[in-house]
This record gives C-alpha cells, structure tokens and sequence, in this order.
C-alpha cells in the first residue's frame, strides 16, 4: 500500500478527527515487513488448544476463551526472526505428531488428561518450544481483557497508593 | 506558524530558545513572562498535551505486542533498541535512528527525542538538589576545573522552580542531599519501611528516603493554576499523563508562556547554526533547516537561549563557525565537546522478602527509594573519588513470576492469580569524572538530512568508575542481606556513557575562558547574547539525577539575561 492511500484508510478508520501529528504518528509506526511464514487456521486452532492446557478455564476463563493464540501468532510473526518461527512452529508439528504416535489421534481430539500428559511430555521433547509457549501464553493471557479482568484484578486508575495495606481474603494479584 | 511571512521584522523576536525540553520550557516560560516575545524551535514533531498521549490511557489489551518491539524496529533503530526507553508504546517519542545517524569511536548510547516537549515527556522525574559538596568537588580533588558558582548561588533558584513544578519528597537534612520545597512524600512499601529501619540501624550514616519525585503528590495552588491534577498512581508517566501530574513541558511550562501571548512554538525546526555578527561581536539569531519542507529559514533575536540537549546543543555550537570562532561558537578554550560526562549504573543487588504475606498495596507508584551517597562523605574515604546513591524499591510479585518454571494448568494459573512474595532491589547511579579527553565532536564529511554533520563519540568510563562499580554491587548486596532479605543476588550488567540519558558537560562553564565556554551565568564566554542552560553547563556530574539543577539554572540565567537587556550590557 502507498504511504498515501495508508494514510487515507487510517483517517477513515479513526474517523478523521485526529490531529496530523497524531496520525503521522500512527502511520509512521512500522508494521512487520520482515520474512514471516504464513499460519494456517489449523495451527491458530492448535496454538489454542495447547494455550488452554497451559492456561485452562478454571473458576474463570481460559487461554483459547480469552484469545491468547492470536497474541501468540502476531507476536511469533512480527518479534522474532524467521529462524525461530520456524523452530517454534515445528515444535508445534512435532507435538501434533507426537499425539498420533502416543494415543492415534490429533492433539485437538485427545481428551484431557492426555492433552495433560502431552504437554508435560514436551517439556522434555522440545523444552524451548515449551518455555515459549508458555511464556507467549502466560503474557496472551494476563494482558487479555478476559484474563486481566476476571482471572485477575484490573484497577487502570487507582487515585491512591498506599504500600502496607492488609491484604484482603481472596484478593486477587493485580493485573498491572 | 508564521511559515508564510518571510520580512525579517516578521522573522525576528527579542529571545529565540533552542528546544522545548526541560531547559527550553523553563527559558520559554522565565523569558515571556518578563515581557520578552519568544520563539521556541523544537527540532521534533508537535505533541499536544493529552490529544495527543496515542498509549497514555490504553489497556494492556489494546497494544499489540504488550510492548514487545517488532523485528522491523530492531533493524531500523539498531542502536535505540539497545535499551528499554524505547518500544511499542513510544515508538513515535524517540527519532529514528536512520534519522537520527551518529558514529561511535566508542559505544555511545544517544537517546534523542522527536517531539515538542523532548525528553520532560519520558524522563524518570526524580529530581535531587546538589550540594556544597558537589560544586566544591573539582577543587577539592584538584581535577579539571572548580565551578564557578556554589550552593549558596542556586538555591533561592531551586527553591523557585521547586514551588512551581511540585517535588513529592521528605525532609532529611542532609549535607551531601540538600532538601527541596516538597510537595508530601509518598508512602513506601512494608518491605520498604523495614529495610530503612535496618540499613540506618546496622550502618550509621547511611540514610534511606522515598524517591523525590516530580509528580503531585497534592496538586497545590501553583500547579491547579495550570491545569494539572494530582498523581493517580497509573505509573505510565513515560507515555505523557493526561492529567498533567507529573512535569513536563506540556504539563508545566507551556500553559504559562503561551498565556502570556508572546509565544511561537515552531515544531520541525532542526537548528543548524548560531548566526554570528563579526562586527557587533554578537549573535544575530539561528539557521533552521524545517525538517518537512527540508527549507533552510533564518529567525533573528536579541538573546539566544541553547536548550537543545548538552550534547544536541553541542553540536549546534560546533557547526556555528565563523572568523571569530573557527572551531565552533564561543570555543576560545577548545573545550566546546570535551568533558562528556553521563551517570554510571545497571549494578547493585536484589533479592526476597519472606515476611508481609498478609500486606498487600493499592496504587502503582511511579517512584522508588533513594540512598543518599554515603561513600567519599565525612571520615569515609575509599580509593576512588566521588560516589553513588541507590535508586531502587521493594515490589510484590505477580503474575510475571515463574515463568521460566517447569509447570503449566490449573494449578499454575491459580497460582499466579494470588499475589506471590515481595522483592527489593537497589541499584546505584555513579558519579562520572569530567575527563577532557571523553569527548564529541563533528565528522568532517559525513550530514545528516538536515544538512547537521553527524556526530561523533569518542568517550567511554575509565578506571575510577570502574572500582566504583565494585563498591556499588557489593553494598548493595551486603546492605540486603544485613536487611533480611533472601537469596539476594548482585549484578554488574556493564554500563555505557549515554545509557543513564544524563549526558552532560560539553559546554562546561568556569572563571576562566581560557578553560570554559561559560561563564557563572550561563553566559558564553565573548557572546554576551547567548546563553547554553542545558546539561552542557555541567562542571562535574555528582551523582544525583540532574534535570532539577538544569531548571534552576534556566531559570537563574533567563532572570539575569534580562536584567541585563533593561541595563543595556545586553
């Protein structure tokens, strides 16, 4: 896209009523134009089922119900270099795989306790592919609005501080 | 913005101030307010309080990365990516780095703003007087050269600036830590509390405080005068504060000058050059280049206030030559570039907290505590010169923890979903001796596109700041673990000049103009219409954050700038 038609749809897309430096601003802001590979909705889908095995729904919701995968792609795609994306999605292949070979079925089909036993399997097979993936799933989660919202407590302008309060029964880690 | 009248009457105004930071709103404000019409170059884009914070009230969700930086801005800004100040939320507060190109003969870490405001809007606002002890310090070492003024010089001027910016901070009486005029402290953690009582206890003379801080603890008359609200706590102050509680320039010191109707704001507007009149022996006005248009424009004053930055300044002055000055504006001494100094840091220690597991906070503040130097002080003496202070703080952990554990499901979530155990660090800033030999100087081929030559740093920590960095890590650790705390480790993660954004000394003021580019009023030595109020100035670095002491000195020379136009010296 021209930098004049981006432009055009940003001020579209913001309504128009945002000052020019603001949107020079906007504009100016690099978007990932690196080597990527592309990612099918069926590696999204299983992103999602690992990150709720990692982060499931308990008391309140989990990893896929708070859209963790889609931080987990975007932050794959843009941050890291094509040598890792590689690396990182061939561990998800391989725990796919890895699925069939242990219980005939793939990683989505398996129930429970084996999507369990096959996550702390991949601690072992493949510890960076799992210290990833828990790490993009933890960070996916804690700063959704979901998780940072109801698994956690979300006080974005607290008008106080106050560094030796008793803590409260149930109180809840704050979200930021 | 006046980009259309081209008649020198219209080009002309009695004060021009070289950028819109922390000296440059302090010019701006001191100069309009004593009746003088000002212009104020910024070389960056304009940023509008509030409008204009893009990030300033977002929730976490609605970024993109959680501040990550993408692998396109690692490769177009390889050298703002070396540290955290930049990153998703403050991609378009920092100039690019193929904008902003410098050379290093030595690893030099620039941090260059791109917006009206400069750096007021992302500094870390702890704010510290200096002391009889610092401005004695050369003299008393015998190294480089004694400063021209004393304590007793600047402080009815600290005292002045402090009223109007709001400083949250409590009363010590320390000799080596002047107080300011405070706003209330803020509270510190439990953690916190505890340490204090046990590092005062187990070693006299060391003393722990709350940051001094320059966000409103309580807004008074001064700062509610200009629209600004008192501190909620947010801790996103780098992002701009929409409700002004922290100083900048859009917070503090623009409301006051455009109030007063004598002043232009031109944003976009990279000064080239000092203009030079060889017979009046005075300056005439600058050179810009208007960083849109890539026009060349002229705008003439009777006083010219240099508050682009020490080293941006700097650069200014160097590419300013004329007959008078064949190596750079008002350099009779050679010094102009010379004595680059910046505050050492990322060493100290941490470590955890077992008790308090029933306390808990309400509130996110954008402060630490402060450990006033201790070293080189009274009888103390070690074998190195100057010293350090601690900045750090205690904090309970949350969900970030134990991520790098072997563990995942319901039980990892519930867990963190709990508030985990307190931590404290401290980590010291170290004072940096003025060497002639740290230098910055200008490449003699290769510009930038505004047609400044590149900058070169030839400037790195020697020896001194080297053994410092040992008692720095090491008391850290042993101050910890006399407090208590557990499994306490020290770390020295290496420090580059540039790196604390406290660069300072290029301009350095002095008696003696065979040895200083200043004179004791900021005054360039020979040019009695120019005055340099940024880092610049800076004899010696002390080791306490220095923004607080450049306001005041804005703020002192713009007051005797004036009273010498109404005496005619001027």
């Amino acid at each position: 896209m021209k930098r004049r038609e981006a432009l055009q749809q940003a001020a579209l897309m913001m309504g128009g009523i945002l000052s020019a430096p603001t949107l020079a601003g906007a504009m100016g802001r690099i978007t990932n134009m690196g080597p990527s590979i592309d990612v099918t909705a069926e590696q999204e889908a299983l992103l999602a089922e690992v990150a709720d095995v990692i982060i499931p729904t308990t008391s309140t919701p989990g990893a896929k119900a708070a859209g963790a995968e889609k931080f987990i792609v975007r932050v794959m795609r843009d941050c890291y270099p094509k040598a890792d994306q590689e690396q990182f999605y061939a561990g998800l292949a391989k725990l796919d795989a890895s699925s069939k070979t242990k219980f005939g079925k793939d990683f989505i089909g398996l129930d429970t306790a084996q999507k369990n036993e096959m996550v702390k399997q991949t601690m072992t097979d493949d510890k960076p592919f799992f210290m990833r993936m828990k790490e993009l799933t933890t960070t996916g989660y804690f700063t959704s609005e979901i998780g940072a919202t109801k698994a956690l407590e979300y006080l974005p302008v607290p008008g106080q501080f106050n560094g030796c309060m008793p803590l409260k029964p149930g109180q809840k880690t704050w979200a930021l | 913005m006046n980009l259309n009248i081209d008649s020198i009457k219209d080009q002309t105004y009695d004060a021009i101030v070289i950028g819109s930071g922390i000296t440059g709103g302090w010019a701006s404000k001191e100069l309009t307010e004593k009746g003088l019409r000002v212009l104020m170059l910024e070389k960056g884009h304009q940023l509008e309080h509030v409008k204009d914070y893009e990030y300033a009230m977002k929730d976490p969700w609605q970024t993109k990365y959680n501040g990550r930086l993408t692998m396109a801005q690692k490769e177009s800004h390889p050298k703002l990516a070396r540290d955290y100040p930049y990153n998703e939320m403050t991609e378009t507060y920092w100039m690019k780095d193929t904008d902003s190109l410098y050379k290093e003969d030595k690893r030099f870490d620039w941090y260059r703003p791109n917006i009206v405001g400069g750096k007021s809007i992302m500094w870390g606002r702890q704010s510290y007087r200096l002391s009889d002890i610092d401005f004695g310090a050369n003299l008393k070492d015998g190294i480089a050269i004694d400063w021209p003024i004393r304590y007793k010089d600047v402080a009815p001027w600290y005292s002045y600036v402090e009223k109007f910016v709001g400083i949250s901070g409590e009363k010590l009486n320390l000799p080596q830590l002047p107080d300011s005029e405070f706003l209330p402290p803020m509270e510190m953690y439990c953690v916190e509390k505890e340490v204090r009582k046990r590092i005062e206890k187990n070693f006299p003379g060391r003393v722990m405080t709350i940051g001094r801080v320059a966000n409103l603890s309580k807004a008074g008359e001064a700062q509610l005068g200009v629209g600004r609200a008192p501190c909620q706590y947010r801790n996103k102050c780098s992002l701009g504060c929409p409700y002004g509680a922290y100083f900048s320039t859009q917070s503090c010191t623009l409301p006051p000058a455009a109030k007063t109707g004598r002043l232009t704001l031109r944003p976009d507007s990279v000064v080239t050059e000092i203009l030079y009149d060889e017979n009046k022996k005075r300056a005439t006005g600058v050179r810009i280049m208007d960083a849109v248009t890539l026009q060349p424009k002229e705008y003439y004053a009777k006083i010219v206030f240099v508050c682009g930055s020490a080293l941006g300044s700097t650069a200014v002055l160097l590419n300013s030559k004329s007959n008078r000055f064949p190596n750079g504006f008002g350099n009779d001494s050679g010094e102009l570039g010379h004595n680059l100094m910046d505050h050492h840091f990322r060493t100290g220690a941490s470590g955890i907290w077992e008790g308090d597991l029933d306390k808990y906070y309400i509130g996110r503040r954008a402060n630490g505590i402060y450990v006033p130097r201790y070293r080189n002080i009274g009888t103390d003496k070690r074998d190195y010169l100057r010293g350090f202070g601690y900045q750090g703080g205690g904090s309970r952990t949350g969900w970030q923890r134990n991520i790098a554990e072997m563990s995942f499901g319901a039980d990892y979530k519930d867990e963190l979903t709990k508030p985990g155990p307190w931590t404290m660090g401290l980590g010291g800033f170290g004072e940096t001796l003025p060497y002639h030999e740290n230098r910055m100087y200008l490449d003699k081929n290769e510009k930038d596109k505004w047609g400044m030559p590149l900058v070169v740093f030839d400037a790195e920590l020697k020896e001194n700041e080297k053994k410092m960095r040992v008692d720095m890590m090491n008391d850290a650790k042993e101050m910890l673990e006399a407090s208590g705390l557990k499994n306490v480790k020290s770390y020295d993660n290496g420090s580059y000049l540039g790196m604390a954004i406290h660069e300072m000394g290029t301009a350095r003021m002095g008696r003696d103009p065979k040895t200083s580019v200043l004179n004791a009023n900021n005054q360039v030595h020979g040019v009695k219409n120019v005055f340099v109020t940024d880092g610049a100035f800076m004899v010696s670095a002390s080791c306490v954050n220095p923004s607080l002491t450049y306001m005041a000195m804005t703020a002192r020379a713009a007051d005797f700038a004036v009273k010498e136009m109404k005496r005619q010296n001027i």
